[in-house]
């Protein structure tokens, strides 16, 4: 696709996110206005508050606004880049959420790489050795592990590797007895990252296997295939650079797609591994009422999920060998 | 000499220097001099502040217990013991206490503690943002006066039975006067990054992850504490805290961390320890709504009390660790219990005449609408029972299981249920966290939200709060246990019990009654 073509693509899409945006800041600001509960009985405990505290706090985070006006005044904030301050945990909600946004990459990048290249490993194999053991296997993974709930898979793992083998640990991430430095708190860390990583990863491991051996299966069977055999291509290079290329158009649609998945299933998986990320601040952050923060990671969301498929989009274009101008 | 003194003179010095050089290499020595290991317990979320002074919150006090102090600390028996204050007179009205305090004592920056702390406390802080301690204050219309540096005299316009009681670092913590005076208390800084007279110091705040403490090297109590960390892992959900105890990452769960159905499972596991039973009294309840079409009826009420199986609860529900309710306040407090009154006889488990009773209350077959906490899994488990129990009455109960804050504003500020099934904490004494569930109260969260309203009973509630001496006061709470066992706005369902469980390689624990105190003789061996 010409530079120029791909240019205009981008920045129509850019434009067309913009009122899809501000639809989801103000719907999610009307939803929770309209939930009962306020931040201040969860931030007083388990006794009544004493009368005057309430209202104090109110007005000091301007909950005695009427909702429009409160509403007005985020709108005209978050258009300043002023995400606000978040009532529970007594922080601009900017440094509060660059903190566990870290963390939530972290997790969620290395579950999407885990899921990404073993799924296509796994997919090519069955596809290459379509009909054996190892096929039949992969086929197994893939059903089986769609429905596998990611959280229940989670406590498996603590279970087996953290219980019963001691191998890894089960909680955290990070040690907090005497943490290592340098290369070896690298290691450690790493230890923390694996089992939170691979029970987020399953389900889209087994989504992306079955996706790129069904690919892989009906381009494997086209002529050009045929041809680049005859024309006595290693087979590597047949599975790799003809017909992983060509099915590779619906694989990254899926890994795409599932981007957005992934980063909301980050909550549940930061909850069971106490992982300190954004999904379990978003899931905190209702409980409490602590609107700007929940705002703030619904607005980050929308806007990752933008950017996930509009990149998916362009990746496609790009690699298509069959592209051009569209 | 002769030769043989030389080599048993040799000899012990040998062993002598070995033995040093033994204690020397032990391993496990922390990065404080004379602090010694890390002990990590379990909290399940970011508090909602570390300022105990503002919110009655769990984690709040479980971490402020290791940073505050108060003027006394309760042991066991709940028997108040010196902490800041090193010894204290109280007048025969009980009108005014006389506090002698503590010398030598420093803020973790280093300024020295002295009456003016004490007085700013409860004058600016307690007295009007503490959930517990601001009405008390105000009603007994509390003044301090400082005559010098270490004193602190309160004269109080009433008396107030529980008094010294109360003055714990849960409800009576001292604040740094010169880091809150002139601030926005809840937005001040030193309400996240505490600083107080405590054996730990705040280091930092992970938030999501762990909040960590180090030792206060200029602690009063010298050589103590003992310990050099102390890491409160933030740990979300339950059954991974009580793993946590398994795998060896967590050293001590308290049990409102725990999930009752492992704690046998843990009581058993001979790695691990446990204290049971020792608690301040709290009680689990189901309230009515007096002003409800059902419940209006007083024999509504008295039905479902025949009808609701306690020691089933108290089994099924909480594993046993409970003990099932005999009256209106419980049995917590042995000396208050008027055993003529209680539930055992006038309410025994009987569903016919639980029948009966509710036919002649005219109760017309309409949905009971039964809300709760949705978060807390012994009501959902305590709500299903009960609702089995009264389906066998003819009573036909809707569950609504909500979000917290939902229900707080369904059960407290709208007042739209039928039976909502709830918890209370005494906080040590009845008149300071009973008073609550019977008082005549229209508005507030975690009080009296069955509209029952007696003039008696309130009169009776105030003048057990005041009464100086035990007798008088218990014999005032038998009578109201007379009254509001007959009238049942509420049905005590159990007394809790808690079980605290922490790892044999933990020492010291649980000199209090309350199992978030006292950490300054804790020990960890092998780290």
């Amino acid at each position: 696709m010409r530079a120029g073509a791909l240019m205009w693509f981008v920045v129509r899409r850019l434009l067309h996110a913009v009122p899809l945006l501000f639809c989801v800041v103000v719907l999610n600001f009307v939803l929770i206005a309209a939930t009962p509960g306020d931040p201040v009985t969860i931030l007083v405990g388990d006794f009544p508050a004493p009368p005057g505290y309430v209202e104090q706090v109110k007005r000091e985070f301007g909950l005695d606004q009427p909702v429009y006006v409160q509403l007005v005044r985020y709108l005209g904030h978050v258009l300043t880049g002023d995400l606000g301050y978040s009532f529970a945990n007594r922080q601009p909600v900017s440094t509060l959420i660059l903190g566990r946004l870290a963390a939530t990459l972290e997790l969620t990048l290395t579950a999407l790489l885990l899921a990404s290249l073993l799924g296509i490993a796994l997919g090519m194999l069955a596809a290459r050795w379509r009909g054996s053991w190892l096929d039949s296997g992969v086929q197994g993974i893939a059903s089986t592990g769609y429905s596998i709930p990611d959280f229940w898979l989670g406590q498996l793992l603590i279970l087996v590797f953290s219980i019963w083998l001691g191998w890894l640990p089960s909680q955290g991430n990070m040690s907090v007895r005497g943490a290592p430095e340098g290369i070896a708190g690298f290691l450690d860390h790493l230890r923390y990252l694996l089992l939170p990583a691979l029970a987020l990863s399953f389900r889209y491991l087994a989504l992306i296997a079955r996706i790129t051996r069904a690919a892989m299966l009906e381009v494997l069977s086209a002529d050009f295939i045929l041809a680049a055999r005859s024309r006595g291509a290693s087979e590597t290079s047949v599975m790799i650079t003809h017909a992983l290329r060509n099915a590779a158009a619906p694989v990254i649609t899926v890994i795409g797609y599932n981007l957005g998945f992934i980063l909301a299933g980050s909550a549940l998986i930061e909850t069971v591994f106490g992982w300190p990320g954004i999904g379990r601040l978003l899931f905190d952050s209702i409980s409490r009422r602590d609107y700007p923060v929940m705002m703030a990671i619904l607005l980050m969301v929308s806007v990752t999920v933008v950017l996930a498929n509009l990149a998916t989009d362009i990746l496609h274009r790009a690699i298509d060998p069959r592209g051009g101008d569209r | 000499m002769t030769r043989i003194d030389k080599l048993a003179f040799g000899r012990r010095q040998a062993l002598g220097a070995l033995a040093f050089a033994g204690l020397a290499l032990r391993p496990g020595l922390g990065h404080a001099a004379g602090g010694n290991g890390t002990v990590v317990a379990a909290i399940d979320n970011d508090p909602p502040t570390l300022n105990p002074g503002i919110s009655t919150d769990y984690a709040t006090g479980e971490i402020a217990a290791k940073i505050y102090e108060s003027l006394v600390w309760l042991d066991v028996e709940s028997t108040p013991q010196p902490s800041l204050a090193t010894s204290w007179e109280a007048a025969p009205d009980g009108r005014t206490y006389s506090f002698k305090l503590r010398q030598g004592v420093t803020w973790h920056d280093g300024k020295p503690f002295t009456a003016a702390d004490v007085k700013f406390t409860f004058e600016e802080v307690l007295g009007k943002l503490h959930p517990r301690m601001a009405a008390v204050l105000k009603s007994l219309g509390a003044v301090i006066e400082t005559p010098d540096d270490h004193t602190a005299v309160f004269r109080l316009q009433r008396g107030y039975a529980p008094f010294l009681v109360q003055m714990t670092v849960f409800d009576a913590p001292i604040l740094p006067k010169h880091l809150f005076e002139g601030t926005n208390i809840p937005a001040a800084p030193a309400s996240q990054a505490p600083v107080g007279t405590g054996p730990f110091k705040f280091q930092e705040w992970n938030r999501g992850a762990n909040i960590r403490l180090t030792r206060n090297e200029n602690y009063w109590d010298k050589p103590k504490p003992y310990l050099a960390e102390v890491v409160f892992q933030i740990v979300p959900q339950a059954a991974n805290r009580s793993a946590g105890l398994q795998t060896g990452e967590l050293d001590v769960v308290s049990d409102f961390y725990m999930p009752k159905p492992d704690l046998p499972r843990l009581m058993r596991d001979a790695s691990l320890q446990n204290r049971q039973g020792i608690n301040i009294p709290a009680i689990w309840f189901a309230m009515f709504n007096t002003k409800s079409p059902v419940f209006a009826q007083k024999e509504a009420r008295q039905a479902v009390a025949m009808a609701v199986d306690r020691p089933r609860l108290v089994q099924q529900v909480m594993r046993g660790i409970a003990r099932p309710g005999v009256g209106a306040f419980g049995d917590g407090f042995k000396w208050l219990v008027n055993a003529d009154v209680s539930y055992d006889k006038k309410y025994p488990l009987d569903a016919a005449k639980a029948k009966a009773l509710l036919e002649k209350a005219g109760y017309d077959g309409s949905p009971i609408r039964m809300v709760f906490d949705a978060a807390r899994p012994q009501l959902r488990s305590e709500a299903q029972i009960i609702r089995e129990n009264l389906r066998a009455i003819g009573m036909d109960v809707q569950l609504e299981p909500l979000e917290r804050s939902v229900m707080l504003d369904r059960v407290f500020a709208k007042r739209e249920f039928d039976i909502t099934l709830q918890s209370f904490f005494s906080a040590g004494d009845p008149a300071i966290g009973y008073t609550r569930l019977y008082a005549t109260t229209t508005s507030g969260t975690n009080n009296n939200a069955s509209g029952y309203s007696n003039p008696k009973v309130d009169e009776l509630l105030a003048e057990a709060a005041t009464a100086p001496d035990r007798d008088r006061r218990a014999a005032l709470y038998k009578e109201l246990q007379v009254i509001l066992n007959e009238d049942l706005p509420s049905l005590v369902l159990f007394d809790e019990e808690t079980v605290n469980v922490a790892t044999k390689r933990v020492s010291g624990l649980w000199s209090s009654v309350d199992a978030r105190d006292r950490w300054a003789g804790v020990r960890i061996q092998g780290n």
